[in-house]
């Protein structure tokens, strides 16, 4: 074999294609050759892949123009020497061969490179050193580079040593060119020249070793001494003049650089606008961060302890305001005696009527009712109305009042007038004060002795004028001036009948009633009666007694009897029939103008009675056949009041609730908590304000029903064996139990029972552990605490 | 609620909501911080009666009935009070026992929440989902036909011209008379639209604005936005910031005679004015900030006197045609700051957006046209504005850039586009949609409320209660109890994290066109659309 193959790149004067010439070297190397010198005309790849020479060296050198790629996928034991300069992308993909380039290299160079050594005598041109890996298992690859590099030097380059030492370099301040380093991930860059800037995301500098530089000064010997350039060592050993760069770690890449927030606000944006920032100027508000939980003044919403604040609904629909849950507290109290007196400050009648002639409207508003559960028994409680001591009856006032009728509203009147100290007279014809309770209600609705009992227990207390006759205008008007104020309550006396010829067979309720009662009724054996409601029942009940056989009772539309009274036609075997238009009455019975004839014996009207307001002067104004009046029932006389039927047709206990109330006014009148007030103007009837049922208005409304709990309670039930069942089973509605409940739920333990004096107490809320949560609320079966927005801020 | 009580019409079942609790009572611990938070009271503590009936086995004695009581979390019915899904007590349980559940059929809320007679009003944006911005696929990609630019490797430009750019006719005429330019700003074509100073906190608006900052001074991104309708605090004007800032005038003039004041002191002129026409969110409505949101601090900003509701209406009230409306007031704003700053109007997208484009390209002084599409967020509105009124963005501005193309001023009268931009995340992607249909830059709202503050709006009517002050991320309210909760320098972060990263997915998206150092505008033979019709509409390709 010839020690030197000399391969031509020409033949014949025409370039070798780079496949021929490829071919041609491949060949040679196969046959021995081991130092071949190319003359190269531009060709490709060349001296790479020469694998077939197994571990012997190779030595190559090119004369002429190498083409691109020169030296790629070159491989361990290839040493190519190329004399003058080499194309693009030198050294490409090599895999092992020791390149020396005497010129420039151009873009490229050592692009992807993961073995072997590049040594070039000039510059290199951009995206030099690129994409370069290291693999464990090899040395690692290496670029000499005598002059400078061309722009973005190293980008992702990702091992080996890169050795640029700015000879001859355009500019020291860019000896690795335009943005160098970007991408990169591993490897070493020393340098020579000023600092430069590296892709500060990828690369950073560090400091020459001593070993580094030991290794950089031996190996700079060896790179100088294959460019025939030893004497350039002394130029280029100076340690201060050379840098190095290295890739980052994943650790240093993911350390940000920026400047923090916070310290962009506190120097930058607080330094150029002011103390407290953008607004800061405008206003002192605390803007500063805050959690989602929070207490004290920053919650949102706040507990309140609402106690008393709202009037327990039995209460609000008791026409007689009687507190009646208060009374139940009294009880869960143990203090049943008191529970009972409370009774008669609001009502004279507590067991006649509370206790059986009252529907009881206070057990018909019980909150219980929403959860259908049984209200609390307030007709129990009612008869033991029966034992109730009156109270002390001071007698402080000088004011006299007249009562004209000595009914239930007259008598609640005088009863209440009595107990605020006031001198009342009840004026009245009968011999014993009592009304319609005494006269017309049958003996089966109530018992006689205890009806007796209550009427005599204000009889004592109450001064009656018996009137020899019916009350005349000269007569009111002699009262007028002899006292101070004058409450009417004569109630509605006259009857009300049809306009259909043979009225006069017909027999009025009261009438028929009173009778009844007096133990001198009579009645057929066919009764009719002429109107369905509640008084028509009683008249139905009263026939049975007396012996009638046929009970028919009419009206014009569904009849509005209900309750006992009802219930007790019935039981009497009472027909109801609807609608029926009377024509006449005959001695056969009722006509309809249907053409029907009810055979009647007896038959009795009853479709209400209307006051008899003839005995009152003009300037008392009346309407549709009832006294005028305000919401204290005050008339257009202003000393002048009307309660009961004269107002409006109602039931027992709203006579008795309008008696409290004028009662109430004349006190706070004479009292001066009241003026006197012009009254004349007054043209309706006004809605009653609950404020007069309360009089030291804490509780101005009723509790909302929503605000109770009823999960506590038995929906099954069936009834009350006890009072003190009762009490415990009641709600007590906007005033607090003393349950514990909501100093057991609440979640911060903020809520707290204070005592206070006179065996009061309070639950309190420590603001600074309360969330306003609301759960006090929630679980409040009384409906005391509730949640409500907190005072503004900012 | 009572089994027995009659109901009414209005009353509604947990069924009927739009959003039922899932209440898990094994893990909750009742420590009330679901009920403490929940910004509609939703939530209440619920005693529970539990009836349990004893029956012994072989029925050797009588049943027995035992009831016992225990608590719970209970969620309210009422209208006004019903879940709007925000989550917030998901947020605060220490045992992840709570979360809103979306319905499964469409709620009956809906039809009752005109409660005397007053139509629903909201925050947030349109109830529905669907983006044909979505739908645009980036079909040109360049590897071997173009130089294919490396996003992560080159250096890119990405900025946009804001201002009235003259032709190269009158640029060089201007320049040989020394005569003079219209004001341009070169910004970045991702703006932050007009959110006012009261309709967004105090907290949010300065992280916002402090976050724009940080872009600018620290990572040299020229980002700006815009104040909306709610003045402008008086320490912003009067520092250097201000020239980040886009100040709008509309037709409630708030806040303007603090900004005549502080010209005098101002260190920088702003950005460019917006004059506020139209909204996307509620087209051809005005906006109302009710008296309660209107505190001592935005009633000092804004200038007028606490507590008083203040109405934008529709319309400017001293205009009445397009040309003197556009003319005149791009005129004053114009004067105000020595014709230096750019003016343009914003309008919802329309069938008009043409007429008042050809308007301002016959005006030399009009700086640009932003156009807000129905897609576009609101602070207040009423329901059916929201999700009726308005026209997309995607045809608008395509028709508008195909207008200016026709008559030779696609370069000269840029476009900003709004409404919707990212509403389902793809922020990159829909904004350089938009830019390739024609759009010189966008505007978003809604997207940074959601990625620097949190916001849990969504287009499933989750939350959307910007209108009350209620805002459980503090974002909308004016209540320092609720927006204390957003701490500004935190906005400022991620504000800056959302444009670091859109600009990162910007570069994603035009890298392969070729594009780094102009944005490629207009550039639409780079869109494509799996829908024949929307191609045809849009004029780009379809692909499918």
């Amino acid at each position: 074999m010839q020690n030197n193959t000399f391969i031509a790149g020409k033949e014949n004067g025409v370039r070798l294609e780079s496949r021929i010439l490829e071919e041609r070297i491949q060949d040679a190397v196969r046959q021995g050759a081991r130092e071949l010198t190319i003359e190269a005309c531009g060709q490709h790849c060349l001296g790479g892949r020469l694998w077939m020479a197994k571990e012997e060296p190779i030595h190559v050198t090119i004369t002429g123009a190498p083409g691109q790629r020169m030296a790629s996928l070159g491989v361990p034991g290839t040493f190519i020497e190329v004399m003058g300069p080499a194309s693009d992308d030198t050294g490409w993909l090599n895999a092992g061969a020791e390149v020396v380039v005497h010129g420039n290299a151009g873009n490229g160079t050592c692009n992807a490179m993961a073995q072997g050594k590049v040594f070039v005598g000039g510059d290199v041109g951009s995206r030099s050193m690129t994409m370069t890996k290291q693999n464990p298992r090899f040395p690692a690859p290496e670029l000499w580079v005598l002059g400078q590099t061309g722009d973005y030097f190293a980008e992702f380059m990702a091992g080996g040593v890169a050795v640029v030492c700015g000879v001859d370099a355009i500019d020291q301040a860019c000896t690795l060119g335009y943005r160098p380093c970007v991408g990169m991930v591993g490897g070493r860059i020393f340098y020579r020249g000023q600092e430069q800037t590296v892709s500060a995301a990828d690369a950073i500098h560090a400091p020459i070793t001593d070993d580094d530089w030991t290794w950089l000064t031996e190996n700079l010997k060896q790179f100088l001494n294959k460019l025939g350039k030893d004497d350039l060592l002394a130029t280029l050993a100076v340690r201060e003049e050379w840098h190095l760069a290295r890739a980052k770690t994943p650790h240093e890449k993911i350390t940000r650089k920026r400047k923090s927030m916070s310290e962009f606000h506190a120097k930058v944006w607080d330094m150029e606008l002011g103390r407290g920032g953008l607004v800061g100027d405008l206003t002192s508000v605390d803007r500063s961060p805050i959690g989602l939980i929070t207490t004290g003044e920053l919650r949102r919403n706040v507990p309140v302890w609402e106690n008393c604040k709202y009037m327990p609904p039995c209460q609000a629909s008791c026409p007689s305001g009687i507190p009646v849950q208060k009374r139940w507290q009294l009880i869960r109290e143990g203090r049943l005696a008191e529970a009972v007196d409370l009774s008669l400050e609001f009502t004279p009648f507590p067991a006649t009527v509370c206790g059986y002639l009252c529907p009881n409207l206070c057990m018909e508003g019980c909150t219980r009712g929403l959860g259908s559960l049984k209200p609390v028994d307030a007709k129990m409680l009612g008869k033991e109305g029966i034992n109730a001591h009156p109270p002390m009856l001071p007698l402080s006032s000088d004011k006299k009042v007249a009562v004209i009728g000595g009914g239930p509203a007259g008598i609640s009147v005088a009863w209440q007038l009595r107990l605020k100290g006031h001198k009342a007279s009840v004026f009245d014809m009968d011999e014993k004060l009592g009304g319609k309770l005494q006269a017309s209600i049958p003996a089966n609705r109530i018992p006689p002795e205890v009806l007796a009992a209550e009427l005599d227990r204000a009889r004592e207390v109450i001064p009656h004028v018996r009137l020899e006759k019916k009350l005349t205008r000269e007569d009111f008007e002699a009262i007028r001036k002899d006292y101070d104020f004058i409450v009417l309550a004569t109630g509605a006396q006259r009857p009300r009948t049809l306009p259909v010829p043979g009225n006069e067979r017909l027999v009025t309720a009261l009438d028929f009633l009173k009778a009844a009662k007096h133990g001198d009724g009579k009645v057929g054996e066919r009764v009719v009666v002429i109107g369905a409601g509640n008084v028509g029942c009683d008249v139905a009940t009263e026939a049975a007694r007396l012996g009638a056989k046929s009970l028919t009772l009419i009206d014009v539309q569904k009849p509005a009897s209900f309750g006992k009274e009802r219930e007790e036609a019935e039981k009497a075997g009472a027909q109801f029939m609807w609608p029926c238009f009377t024509k006449e009455i005959t001695a056969e019975g009722v006509v309809l103008t249907d053409g029907r004839l009810l055979p009647a014996d007896t038959v009795v009207i009853s479709i209400g009675d209307t006051p008899d307001l003839e005995a009152f002067p003009e300037n008392i104004a009346r309407e549709r056949g009832f006294i005028t009046v305000n919401e204290v029932n005050q008339t257009t006389d202003p000393h002048v009041f009307a309660i009961g039927d004269l107002v409006k047709l109602g039931l027992l206990t709203q006579a008795i609730g309008d008696g409290r109330r004028a009662a109430q006014a004349i006190d706070d009148i004479v009292a001066g908590r009241r003026p006197l007030s012009v009254t004349a103007d007054m043209m309706e009837e006004l809605k009653t304000r609950i404020e007069y049922m309360d009089p030291g208005n804490h509780m101005s409304e009723t509790i909302d029903y929503s605000r109770m709990n009823l999960a506590y309670f038995d929906p099954r039930l069936g009834g009350f064996e006890s009072l003190d069942q009762c009490a415990e089973e009641c709600s007590s509605c906007g005033v607090c139990r003393d349950c514990g409940i909501c100093e057991a739920i609440c979640p911060r333990g903020a809520i707290s029972r204070q005592a206070l004096p006179d065996n009061e107490f309070a639950m309190v809320c420590d603001n600074e552990k309360c969330i306003g949560c609301g759960f006090c609320a929630g679980a409040c079966p009384c409906g005391i605490w509730t949640l409500i927005p907190n005072t503004p801020l900012g | 609620m009572s089994a027995v009580a009659a109901i009414t019409p209005s009353q509604l079942s947990l069924k009927d909501l739009p959003w039922q609790i899932r209440w898990d009572k094994d893990r909750c611990t009742l420590c009330g911080q679901c009920a403490a938070v929940c910004p509609m009271q939703t939530l209440e503590l619920g005693t529970f009666r539990k009836r349990i009936v004893k029956v012994p086995a072989g029925l050797k004695s009588k049943p027995e009935n035992e009831h016992t009581v225990y608590y719970g979390i209970r969620q309210r019915t009422a209208p006004h009070q019903a879940c709007i899904g925000c989550a917030t007590c998901t947020m605060v349980c220490p045992n992840d026992a709570i979360m809103p559940m979306h319905s499964d059929e469409k709620d009956k809320l809906r039809m009752h929440v005109n409660l005397g007679g007053q139509p629903r009003t909201r925050g947030g944006r349109r109830n529905d989902s669907g983006s044909v911005l979505d739908q645009i696929k980036f079909i040109r990609i360049s590897m071997l036909t173009d130089p294919a630019l490396d996003s992560g490797r080159h250096e890119f430009d990405l900025r946009t011209l804001i201002g009235r750019i003259q032709s190269p006719a009158e640029g060089l005429a201007t320049f040989k008379e020394q005569g003079w330019a219209p004001a341009v700003r070169e910004i970045y074509p991702l703006m932050i639209g007009s959110m006012s100073f009261g309709a967004l906190s105090p907290n949010m608006w300065e992280g916002l604005q402090m976050g724009v900052a940080y872009l600018n001074e620290e990572l040299n991104m020229p980002v700006r936005m815009c104040t909306g309708e709610g003045g402008c605090p008086p320490r912003l004007l009067r520092s250097r910031f201000l020239k980040y800032v886009i100040l709008q005038i509309a037709s409630g003039y708030f806040g303007w005679d603090e900004i005549i004041h502080a010209i005098p002191h101002m260190k920088e002129d702003p950005c460019a004015i917006e004059i506020k026409y139209g909204q996307g969110a509620k087209p051809g409505d005005g906006g109302l900030l009710m008296w309660h949101k209107v505190n001592k601090l935005i009633a000092a900003i804004r200038g007028v006197p606490p507590g008083v509701s203040l109405p934008s209406p529709p319309t400017h009230q001293t205009q009445y045609s397009i040309e003197e409306s556009v003319a005149k007031m791009i005129q004053s704003m114009s004067m105000a700051w020595g014709f230096r700053v750019p003016v343009y109007p914003k309008i919802s997208a329309t069938t008009t957006t043409n007429a008042v484009l050809n308007n301002l390209c016959r005006n030399p002084y009009a700086a640009g046209l932003a156009v807000d599409g129905e897609d576009g967020g609101t602070g207040a509105a009423y329901n059916v504005s929201m999700n009726h009124m308005g026209s997309p963005i995607a045809s608008n501005i395509r028709d508008a850039y195909l207008t200016l193309c026709k008559i030779g001023k696609q370069n000269e009268v840029p476009l900003i586009a709004g409404g919707g931009i990212g509403k389902n995340g793809n922020l990159a992607a829909n904004a350089a949609a938009l830019i390739m249909l024609g759009a010189s830059a966008v505007q978003i709202g809604k997207y940074a409320m959601q990625a620097a503050a949190g916001c849990v709006g969504s287009e499933s009517d989750r939350c959307n209660v910007c209108n009350i002050g209620v805002c459980p991320k503090g974002i909308t309210s004016q209540d320092p109890r609720v927006y204390r909760r957003l701490d500004p320098e935190k906005v400022a972060e991620r504000l800056v994290d959302l444009y670091v990263s859109f600009d990162t997915e910007l570069k994603k998206i035009v890298a392969p066109l070729g594009r780094s150092t102009s944005l490629p505008i207009g550039m639409s033979d780079a869109l494509g659309i799996a829908d024949k019709d929307a191609a045809d509409r849009l004029a780009i390709k379809y692909v499918v």
